[in-house]
């Protein structure tokens, strides 16, 4: 099936220091796709030439297989939520929202009857008259959306919209912001530096990092097979383990580490043997047991601090061979955890599939 | 929390008292003996009683009368031409890239901070070159020189604080580059345009230097009074200093009020 929105080898330099690499992402009609990463990645650098207020300097951007390289920004058939909403200060709601509709010639009366249904839509309805220096921020927020949208266009683009926004707000939007794009049955195009935000808004993630991605996939997928340390560490807390790639068997490869030796399951194809690898234990999946039962493939560490919080108990870990790392163990606080204490010496444990076999940069 | 220093406050004080004294007093001085005539009788001055007599006088003057209209017309399309080259180059400096922009920054300047005899001197010389004969548009050049820069600094500082988002999300809701212009840039910098504009017009209704070298035939208002002077003193001189006085006074207040307004919007 043809992508709604397709970035084909999307490269872009800023003098010598090349921003983006190879950027290859797919949107498909009606998804919600982040594009997720750390500042300065360059995700912000992708929005902005989906846009069209950044050239490219190599690749090719097609929008519903038309190329866009020669469309300027006023003619692209999409809309934008900016970071700071960029509002008109000058303008009423209504009026900012129907701008869109004005700048095109629509007569007044249509104009009035699809801002009022526009306002509806998104929670406003008798906010039309106010001016945006008299709205919060979270409803400021809904009038770029409302002005994005009125257009009818088939995908927007969402450039950091709840970062300005409190955690009780932000929540809040994130429901409002996935009803709406199910509502509306448009596709949403969000960037976002937030993990979280990301997983529980996205249908798919394209994780970039520093101008090229990094690994792309559902919520679910990039949390539980990460492929690169990068997206362990990123999406949620991890264990990593470096090591080197002794043996392998089937997607099963054994890591030498510095711990002892420790069996890991790749996603992907495995690495030649030798070659310096990772391994991520989410703190979740560890099990924890008395030193004195010795089992294979475990590792004996020694508690260094146990952290109450809340539904969960974090224990931190430290192993005689590991200097530089905290192991992290998560325990739910229903009582199970309460005999373990700082000092104790405890034999870490885990199923093979929850242990993944990374490659750094890969 | 203030510090007690007893002597230094009340040094400052009398400092600024007698600064503003020295400011001032001149000025008041004209303001009073506009409508208080000196009279010298047998060798005793005093001062008539009050009197709009000067002002009857500069009212019945017709090369003064002229050369106020003269001021005011050279004034209006001066400022109103230097507003439209300042957004001009406004625009320019912020999208350029940056070595021009610094180089159009300089030129821009440089007018400005000449001294005005110089500035006058080289547009003298330069219109004779190019035989452009010295008259109303000539004036009206050499203040558009002087005034550009000024009105350019109010409105480019405008526009930087606008940035370019507010100019993008026009074009990215379908705007044209004019319909963006006209929408939403320059409603959103409207206090910057009027202030400049003011600005603009006070200083080109009292420049005398440069338009002394191409006014030609011409009189402003200011070279006219320079004119009255040279020949002796007459009461009327009084009467239009203060008139000009409260005018400059008025637009500095417009400004002041126009300024203050933009500062609360930004905030």
């Amino acid at each position: 099936m043809q992508p709604l929105l397709h970035l084909e080898n999307i490269s872009k330099r800023y003098g010598s220091v090349r921003v983006l690499d190879g950027i290859d992402i797919a949107v498909a009609d009606n998804e919600f796709l982040t594009i997720l990463g750390p500042s300065g990645s360059g995700k912000t650098t992708i929005l902005r030439i989906i846009g069209g207020f950044e050239s490219i300097d190599g690749g090719r951007l097609m929008f519903d297989g038309r190329d866009l390289a020669a469309v300027p920004i006023n003619r692209r058939p999409f809309n934008t939520v900016f970071q700071d909403y960029a509002l008109f200060h000058h303008m009423s709601v209504a009026e900012n929202i129907g701008y869109g509709l004005k700048v095109r010639g629509r007569p007044k009366a249509e104009i009035a009857t699809r801002v009022a249904d526009v306002l509806e839509t998104v929670g406003l309805g008798a906010f039309g008259a106010r001016y945006p220096a008299q709205l919060s921020g979270g409803q400021r927020q809904r009038v770029a959306l409302a002005r994005a949208i009125i257009c009818e266009p088939r995908m927007i683009l969402l450039d950091e919209p709840l970062s300005a926004l409190d955690v009780d707000l932000r929540a809040q939007m994130q429901r409002f912001l996935k009803s709406l794009q199910r509502r509306l049955g448009i596709a949403f195009v969000f960037i976002t530096h937030d993990q979280e935000e990301a997983i529980a808004l996205s249908d798919r993630i394209v994780v970039v990092n520093h101008g090229r991605i990094e690994q792309e996939g559902a919520p679910e997928q990039l949390y539980r097979r990460p492929r690169t340390p990068f997206i362990a560490a990123f999406l949620g807390e991890n264990n990593l383990l470096s090591g080197v790639l002794a043996a392998v068997d089937g997607q099963l490869g054994q890591v030498d580490t510095a711990a002892g030796r420790l069996v890991a399951t790749a996603d992907g194809p495995l690495p030649a043997l030798g070659q310096a690898v990772q391994v991520a234990v989410r703190p979740e999946h560890i099990t924890l047991s008395p030193a004195s039962a010795a089992t294979r493939d475990a590792l004996t560490a020694e508690v260094a601090d146990i952290r109450f919080l809340g539904a969960n108990i974090l224990i931190e870990l430290t192993h005689p061979a590991l200097p530089d790392t905290v192991l992290k163990v998560r325990r739910l606080a229903d009582g199970s955890a309460a005999d373990f204490r700082t000092g104790q010496k405890l034999n870490l444990s885990w199923a093979v599939h929850d242990a993944a076999l990374l490659v750094p940069g890969g | 929390m203030k510090q007690k220093a007893p002597f230094i406050d009340s040094l400052l004080g009398f400092t600024a008292v007698v600064g503003l004294v020295a400011l001032y007093a001149p000025l008041i001085a004209v303001v009073v003996l506009s409508f208080f005539q000196i009279t010298r009788l047998r060798g005793v001055i005093g001062f008539a009683p009050f009197s709009l007599e000067p002002y009857a006088a500069l009212v019945a003057n017709h090369e003064i009368l002229s050369a106020l209209a003269t001021s005011l017309t050279v004034a209006t399309i001066a400022s109103l031409a230097s507003l439209v080259l300042a957004l001009m180059f406004a625009f320019y400096f912020v999208t350029a890239r940056r070595g021009f922009g610094l180089l159009m920054q300089v030129m821009v300047f440089l007018p400005f901070l000449l001294p005005p005899i110089i500035t006058g001197l080289a547009l003298l010389i330069a219109f004779r070159e190019i035989d452009f004969s010295r008259g109303l548009a000539t004036v009206i050049i050499g203040h558009v020189v002087f005034i550009v820069p000024v009105v350019y600094r109010t409105v480019l500082v405008r526009l930087q604080l606008l940035g370019r988002s507010l100019t993008e999300a026009s074009l990215d809701l379908g705007a044209s580059q004019t319909q963006t212009l006209v929408h939403v840039i320059l409603p959103q910098m409207r206090p910057a345009l009027i202030s400049g504009l003011l600005l603009a017009f006070a200083i080109s209704f009292d420049e005398t230097l440069i338009t002394l070298f191409v006014a030609g035939s011409e009189t402003t208002l200011p070279i006219r009074l320079w004119a009255m002077m040279r020949v002796g003193f007459v009461p009327e001189i009084n009467a239009l200093a203060t008139l000009i006085l409260l005018f400059t006074a008025a637009i500095t207040v417009a400004i002041g009020l126009m300024q203050r307004s933009q500062g609360e919007r930004a905030s």
